[in-house]
């Protein structure tokens, strides 16, 4: 899966658990950008895409993405 | 707004832009009340950050610090259903035993006084019902002080003449309650306190978010049910659903902390429960979002 379909599958997530559906994420999304991204939704978020992808991260990756390329780059680093 | 708060936002807007916005609903929501207690406080917490030769930049990494650890223990929570330990030994050699851990896990609490709504609102609790008790309470007992925050309170409102107790497990703890407090009425024991027997009863006992530490919740509520006065008052605060790198007994729901203290001979003669995140009970069930309960109790005549 390229980075590319990996994105397109975060922001289905991100529209869900946010329940925002005209949310467009880029590369370079982060908190500040999106207003319902708080503390709470972050774990729900994690929690979401961890069971799409199946896979878990650890809290040195959680902590370490300051944007949505970030994160991406994660889910990527471990599909492929 | 008083400058430290100012100076805190702006920090953790920068360090940690998802968690900037709680914080931001949470000093929107406080009273007028708040100011005043929150400038007292950091003008006093900043001096004796100074005098360990500390800033507060320090305390907000410490707060941070905290903030991530919660956030790796939610996750396994949410992954599990289940607190990352279950036992003391666990715990007491990851967290309690450690220095350097919990150095920034009281500083990080002591922030969180007040920089979470729950934690102010539990404040307002005992400090709003505290004097009175005043009358009554010759001998205070704090069991894990923790940072000795509500010990500072209850040397405030309680006679000058109360003799006063603390008993904690951890040395980090009774160094940073004692620098903090900084009152030479106080007692530190720094003992288990299923193993403090001094043949002493006490009108008033503090106990504030230690059950969930332990394995054994009922257990600690019968011995402190035999260490208060039979007139005394207990009062304690601990939450549900709340993983923490040291919590082991997980409280599903407030009905069962209800339970424990009934079974452990005490009565509610006041209570209070505050959602720690801003969003319907019916999201917080879903959710397993923390509660956090506090009560004071008497013994069952």
């Amino acid at each position: 899966m390229d980075k590319g379909e990996i994105l397109a599958k975060v922001n289905a997530i991100f529209i869900d658990v946010l329940d925002d559906d005209g949310l467009v994420l880029t590369y370079e999304t982060t908190a500040r950008d999106v207003e319902d991204w708080d503390s709470l939704n972050h774990i729900q978020l994690v929690v979401a895409i961890e069971k799409q992808f199946n896979m878990r991260f650890t809290s040195r990756e959680i902590q370490s993405w300051s944007n949505v390329g970030e994160m991406v780059n994660s889910i990527s680093a471990k599909l492929n | 707004m008083n400058e430290h708060i100012n100076y805190i936002c702006e920090r953790i807007e920068v360090l940690n832009p998802v968690h900037s916005k709680k914080l931001k609903k949470n000093l929107a929501f406080f009273d007028d009340g708040y100011d005043e207690m929150a400038d007292a406080f950091f003008k006093k917490y900043v001096q004796f950050l100074q005098s360990k030769h500390k800033t507060l930049d320090y305390a907000i990494d410490c707060y941070l610090q905290m903030l991530a650890d919660i956030t790796c223990e939610t996750l396994e929570f949410m992954r599990t259903g289940k607190y990352s330990s279950s036992t003391f030994v666990e715990v007491n050699s990851r967290v309690y035993a450690d220095p350097q851990i919990m150095e920034y896990y009281m500083h990080g609490l002591l922030m969180s006084q007040f920089l979470f709504r729950h934690h102010y609102q539990m404040f307002n609790f005992f400090t709003g019902k505290l004097p009175q008790y005043a009358n009554t309470t010759k001998s205070y007992l704090e069991v894990g002080a923790g940072h000795g925050f509500y010990l500072s309170k209850a040397l405030e409102i309680l006679d000058e003449k109360t003799k006063f107790t603390v008993v904690d497990i951890s040395e980090t703890s009774l160094e940073l309650a004692g620098h903090f407090v900084n009152d030479a009425r106080v007692e530190y024991n720094l003992r288990d306190v299923f193993d403090f027997n001094n043949e002493e009863k006490y009108d008033f006992i503090t106990l504030g978010e230690v059950l969930e530490h332990v394995e054994d919740p009922k257990g600690l509520l019968l011995k402190l049910n035999d260490l208060l006065s039979d007139n005394g008052v207990l009062f304690f605060t601990t939450p549900t659903n709340a993983p923490a790198i040291d919590h082991i007994y997980l409280f599903n729901n407030v009905e069962e902390i209800r339970n424990i203290v009934k079974s452990a001979g005490f009565q509610i003669a006041a209570e209070m429960s505050f959602l720690t995140e801003d969003v319907s009970p019916e999201k917080a069930a879903k959710h397993k979002i923390a509660i956090l309960y506090a009560a004071f109790l008497t013994k069952i005549t």
